[in-house]
């Protein structure tokens, strides 16, 4: 049976498909015209892999395909590539991300512009193989840019920004883009590929190690043992990690622009760091993260058609987190309900919770917060339990308080 | 004024050492190396050999013209130091020229005496110090038929072996009952005499020279005894001692030589002295010492270099101990070490008379003390060694004293890994 | 400085207390044509009170005394072979170069009535030839330091590694040998601990080096090596790793990169445990060694497990190239680094290094090489290589070794050793050789 063509609906796209936030990364891979792609399968980020492979194995991507023996050596052998000058790509989550840890923590202060597709799952703590995004949250200190998709175009489309934004010379940091495990990973729609050309001058000329290099043409001692109590050591390591976080601002600045130019190509404009949702005339929002935003919109939509004066902010970029443009939604509301898809376990609420009541002490506006919870361990989240959010958000404004999170899927 | 930063006066076995040492260490500080002869450096001991005709002087050059410049060494010839300002660090040369030195090696060897022998002075005679002296008895023994050799020390026996050699009629007059007296012991000095008598050489032993007179081309020497000789050619050979004029009006102290100390140091600062021109350290005794030997002068001058350079590899100059490796017409004499026996020394002797043979071993509380054979194989080498090293040969005594060729073998083999 | 051929004596093997006199005979017979000893250049000596035979030969020293001590110039030493050449026509029999010789190498001969020595007969010495026993050897090695000293150690001078320390020399030859078209990358451990990584903005090292994780050098490498590739650039990808970053936690990537023949030359430096954070046990710490984690105590007498043998875990991997190797053997350690060198175009190549460490076995600084000589003379470390496709190939076979108390009792770490542990480290050495016939298809 042939498939009828889709209708193109932007400019600078070749060819619009149906598939899965997984497919639509591999798409964004091989636009993205990476050098070495190393992989390992893990739930659920296995079938992107495959596709990763597919294309190479098809000459569809022209890249060096490492199957490695584990996460471990995926990072590593992109280190090593990196040092050398490639442009690289990997995909992992959960369990893989865990193993991965200590070559994922040291990637960001050799200032690695290594991209690497997070399809986020809960913690295997006790066990899950379902999505939620407990891996990706646990990793927000280590350095690397993150940031979260909704749906599955801005995963294709994000994920070819996400080479601009981590080679960037002012940036030159790795970056993860988060896509929602089932949700997003699995979840088939409409997509738009843009053309290869607009492509490739969007992301220009790559120069990936011109900082740091391991290249007998320009021999260096790349991270020697730099640090201790005397000497040189402190001053020189302080330079190294103010550059770190000096390069994690500069990141803010550069994923505008990168969004910001390629709406202009394409077509398709997203909020680069902060979504305001019919927020101008609020009184109270939802704050929300990755693809449950979908349903949060209709919940809101819902609520304002019964008179309901409720907005929504979505946060896009996460790590560095752009504290002005949070800072700027929050102004115009008088109470939020910050909804997460993971925990933190210090201070039993949402980790973006938690940021968001940093963002307001830093404002001087201390108005009423709440902290829900829901989705772990790839439970659904939908309008309804959006309605109750809002509902409860509604009473923090009428004066009521929770200090608890509320859990979303409890009486599921 | 000319500048270097080593200088190094005398181009024979020490000063040439010195030279090589410095490099080992300092690859770019100019050295300059003085040295009064106008040939290509030689050593003295090869004299007697170019007399013979058996080595040609252009065939025993010790270094090649192109040593010196592929080491970066200034070679200064037919020259020599006339005065040493020790302040000023400078030294003047035979020619005028002026040299300033950081460093100053005294190498410059010894000089024949001239016994205070009524009518000498107004005689013609030859000395052997020099190659020019060799050449210049050469030519003249190929001339002539008789000659007479005044003394019975090295270079007297040396010459008249090789003047014999040379197809002359040779006379040795001594004035000591033995030849190479403080060499070799009575017995072993009774067996080289014997030897040069039996190849023709007369021995006029316990003799003392009146009076020398010229006669013709030659010479009449009249002996105490009233007898006298006729030679064509007269070679004096009663020793050698430093020439020191060019010292005047420094501190370096003199006795027989340049007194130095463990590092071949002299008294005065910046100046060091090696080889025949210095006194130095005596490995049995506190007394200072002219050793006179190739071996010792290229340790010396090893020293020298070593302090000059500060290098750290440098052992203290451990004193000199006699040695002799003495061939005479096929026969050998070695003598390593103390050849006289004392009340303090254990003595062990072995003669066969049939091979002519011998050997002495002197010991002290189980270490070597000197060694003396002739006509017996031996390694001279490893025996200084022991003896230096103070070896205590007690688990290996009856084995030395029996065979002290292969225990002497094992033990510095033993020491090689 | 020039290195040159030499002849090398073993007492330990000499036959002399059995009457062999065969390199005294050939010797004799060659330079004289005569079966007297006395005409013979080397002179095997009974050692004093029971002690093995000693050696009376020349040594051609680098510096010889006995032509310093020549005033004829007979005696030189030549540049390009190292020989000491007596020429007959200049000598003059004084004899002065027997008091240079502290070894009597160069002696008289009453017969012939001059000195004679050792002038190694043209490369091609008779005395070796002639030896039944293997205590005379023919030492060649020398060619191998020369070549290397042409070229340009790549390491800085002046690392910090232990007096006496293998690893340094290991490094230092082994990447002069490879060349400056390498990134090197050794994971933490002695080698960068000597500070070949460099500190505070300096490196230790003229190629690019990277301080990799512990855990991930042969991934790193094979990724990077991966993008050269793709580049068309011909850059070695080595490693020079310890035995806990390649055999313990780091196993995993270099199983990982040998499974997938990625193309690199890893080289493990086995000092047998974590040496550069205090002597602690590794996988390749051998029974009953002592360590800081397996100490030695009234309820334990170090470590109480056999090590892993890393070299034939690699062999089973079907590597392009993989082989042991001991700095005391030198020559074949070069003929190795060169065909894995070769083999690590192609894919993976493995070379494991047997390093011996005083500091924490606890021997003289100046015993390295006698260790490392002693456990391949004993069997605790047999030399052997494997390529891909073909069998294992002793490249030293040790027919008659030595009992592996003789190479025990050079190090601290196995003083307490008890004859019960003696028996099995024994058997251990018995049982690997005879796995690794069994390879070696004997």
């Amino acid at each position: 049976m042939a498939t009828p063509a889709l209708k193109l609906k932007h400019p600078g796209c070749a060819q619009s498909i149906v598939c899965d936030g997984n497919e639509a990364a591999a798409w964004a891979v091989a636009l993205a015209r990476p050098d070495v792609v190393a992989v390992y399968p893990i739930t659920p980020q296995s079938s992107l892999v495959e596709y990763v492979s597919q294309f190479i194995a098809d000459g569809k991507i022209e890249a060096e395909l490492m199957n490695v023996e584990g996460e471990h050596s995926v990072l590593s052998a992109l280190h090593g590539a990196a040092l050398a000058g490639g442009r690289t790509y990997t995909a992992t989550c959960g369990p893989g991300l865990a193993f991965m840890f200590e070559p994922y923590w040291r990637t960001p202060g050799m200032r690695l512009p290594i991209v690497a597709s997070l399809v986020t799952r809960d913690g295997i703590t006790p066990q899950c193989v379902w999505g939620g995004q407990q891996d990706a949250m646990t990793m927000k200190e280590t350095g690397w840019i993150q940031i979260y998709c909704e749906t599955v175009q801005e995963v294709l489309d994000t994920t070819v920004m996400a080479y601009r934004i981590a080679e960037h010379h002012d940036v030159m940091l790795p970056v993860n883009i988060c896509h929602d495990g089932n949700y997003l990973s699995y979840g088939v729609t409409q997509v738009e590929v843009p053309e290869q050309s607009a492509v490739d001058d969007y992301l220009g000329e790559k120069n990936i190690n011109w900082h740091v290099a391991l290249d007998p043409l320009r021999p260096m001692a790349v991270d020697p043992l730099t640090g201790g109590a005397g000497g040189p050591g402190p001053a020189k390591f302080v330079a190294y990690r103010k550059g770190l976080c000096q390069g994690m601002q500069n990141a803010l600045g550069v994923i505008e622009q990168a969004h910001a130019d390629w709406a202009e190509i394409f077509g398709r404009d997203y909020a680069p760091l902060v979504e305001e949702y019919r927020l101008d005339d609020a009184d109270y929002a939802l704050v929300t993260i990755g693809s449950m935003t979908g349903a949060a919109k209709d919940a809101v939509d819902s609520a304002r058609e019964r008179g309901q004066k409720v907005g929504l902010i979505k946060i896009k970029t996460f790590r560095p987190f752009p504290v002005a443009a949070m800072t700027r939604a929050l102004k115009k509301v008088r109470a939020v309900g910050v909804v997460d898809r993971s925990v933190h376990y210090g201070w039993d609420c949402g980790p973006l919770y938690q940021e968001v009541l940093s963002c307001l002490y830093r404002a001087g506006q201390p108005i009423a917060a709440g902290s829900f919870i829901g989705g772990l361990a790839g439970a659904d989240l939908t309008e309804g339990h959006f309605a109750r959010a809002i509902e409860r958000t509604a009473q923090l404004l009428a004066g009521d308080e929770f200090d608890s999170p509320v859990w979303l899927n409890e009486h599921d | 004024m000319n500048t270097t930063h080593y200088l190094v006066a005398g181009a024979s076995h020490a000063g040439l050492e010195a030279v090589h040492r410095i490099r080992l260490v300092d690859e770019t500080s100019p050295i300059t190396l003085v040295t009064r002869d106008a040939h290509a450096p030689y050593s003295p001991t090869i004299l007697p050999y170019v007399v013979s005709g058996q080595s040609a002087p252009e065939r025993v050059v010790l270094r090649p013209a192109d040593y010196f410049l592929q080491h970066n060494v200034t070679l200064i010839s037919d020259n020599e130091l006339v005065s040493i300002d020790e302040t000023g660090k400078q030294v003047t040369l035979k020619s005028g020229d002026r040299w300033q030195y950081a460093k100053l090696l005294l190498a410059t060897g010894a000089d024949p005496i001239i016994p205070p022998i009524p009518g000498l002075s107004e005689t013609p005679y030859h000395v052997l110090r020099t190659m020019q002296h060799a050449i210049d008895l050469r030519d003249h023994a190929g001339k002539v038929k008789r000659a007479v050799v005044l003394g019975a020390g090295l270079i007297g026996m040396h010459g008249a072996e090789n003047l014999r050699h040379a197809g002359l009629d040779v006379t040795i007059v001594e004035m000591c009952d033995q030849v190479l007296p403080g060499y070799f012991d009575a017995r072993a000095a009774a067996v080289i005499e014997h030897a040069f008598n039996a190849n023709g050489i007369r021995m006029l032993m316990g003799s003392r020279v009146v009076r020398v007179e010229p006669l013709g081309d030659g010479c009449r020497i009249t002996l105490e005894n009233g007898d006298s000789l006729e030679a064509d050619l007269l070679l004096v050979a009663t020793g050698v001692k430093p020439q020191l004029d060019y010292l005047k009006g420094t501190s370096v102290q003199v006795d027989q030589g340049i007194l130095v100390d463990r590092r071949m140091r002299t008294d005065a600062p910046h100046i060091w002295a090696a080889g025949d021109v210095a006194q130095a350290a005596d490995f049995y005794g506190e007394e200072k010492v002219m050793m006179g030997i190739l071996p010792d002068a290229v340790t010396q001058g090893a020293v020298a270099a070593m302090d000059m350079t500060e290098d750290h590899a440098l052992k203290p100059y451990i004193g000199g101990v006699p040695i002799n490796t003495y061939t005479f017409f096929g026969q050998q004499a070695i003598s390593v070490g103390q050849s006289l026996a004392d009340a303090s020394l254990e003595e062990l002797t072995r003669v066969d008379e049939d091979h002519g043979r011998y050997l002495k071993i002197l010991l002290k509380e189980n270490r070597l003390q000197g060694i003396s054979s002739i006509n017996q194989e031996m390694d001279a080498g490893i025996m200084w060694q022991l003896i230096l090293r103070k070896v205590d040969l007690t688990p290996v005594k009856d084995a030395f004293i029996a065979r002290p060729l292969e225990t002497g073998r094992a033990l510095m083999s033993s020491t090689w890994r | 400085m020039t290195a040159y051929n030499t002849i090398a004596f073993d007492p330990s093997r000499c036959e002399l207390c059995n009457d062999c006199d065969a390199c005294i005979t050939a010797c004799a017979q060659v330079k004289s044509g005569s079966d007297d000893p006395l005409y013979s250049r080397i002179k095997i000596v009974a050692g004093f009170n029971g002690n093995p035979p000693e050696l009376a030969l020349c040594r051609q020293c680098g510096d010889p005394e006995c032509v310093k001590s020549c005033p004829s110039t007979a005696l030189t030493k030549n540049p390009d072979t190292g020989l000491i050449d007596w020429e007959k026509s200049l000598c003059v029999d004084c004899l002065l170069c027997t008091v240079g010789c502290s070894y009597g190498g160069i002696t008289y001969n009453a017969t012939l009535k001059h000195v004679a020595k050792c002038d190694l007969c043209d490369g091609d010495p008779a005395c070796v030839k002639a030896c039944p026993s293997g205590a005379l050897s023919y030492i060649t090695s020398a060619g191998i330091f020369n070549e290397q000293h042409e070229r340009e150690d790549l390491f800085v001078p002046g690392l910090s590694a232990c007096q006496g320390c293998n690893s340094e020399m290991i490094m230092r030859h082994s990447l002069r040998k490879v060349g400056p078209d390498t990134v090197l990358a050794t994971p933490p451990g002695c080698i960068p601990g000597m500070g070949s990584v460099g500190f505070n903005g300096t490196t230790g090292t003229k190629v690019p080096v990277f301080h990799p994780l512990l855990t991930n050098t042969a991934s790193m490498l094979a990724g990077l090596k991966k993008q050269y590739n793709r580049m068309g650039r011909n850059v070695t990808a080595m490693a020079l790793a310890g035995d806990g970053g390649a055999g313990d936690v780091g196993f995993q990537s270099l199983s990982g990169a040998a499974e997938r023949n990625d193309q690199i030359l890893f080289i493990c430096v086995d000092n047998e445990g974590y040496m550069n954070t205090g002597m602690q046990a590794s996988g390749s710490t051998s029974y009953g060694s002592w360590t800081t984690t397996t100490p030695v105590g009234s309820e334990m007498k170090g470590k109480r497990t056999s090590q892993k043998n890393l070299a034939m875990i690699m062999m089973n991997h079907n590597c392009e190239y993989v082989a042991t190797a001991s700095t005391a053997f030198v020559e074949d350690y070069y003929e190795k680094l060169d065909k894995a060198l070769a083999a690590s175009e192609r894919g993976f190549a493995y070379l494991h290094i047997y390093s011996p460490c005083p500091t924490g076995w606890r021997f003289p600084s100046s015993q390295t090489i006698e260790v490392c000589r002693k456990g391949v003379e004993t069997n605790f470390a047999p030399l052997w290589e494997y390529e891909r496709g073909g069998d294992l190939h002793f490249t030293h076979p040790i027919d008659n070794p030595l009992p592996v108390e003789a190479y025990l009792n050079l190090s601290g770490k196995y003083r307490h050793v008890n004859a019960e542990q003696l028996a099995c480290i024994q058997q251990q050495v018995n049982e690997r050789v005879r796995t690794l016939k069994r390879y070696a298809g004997q």
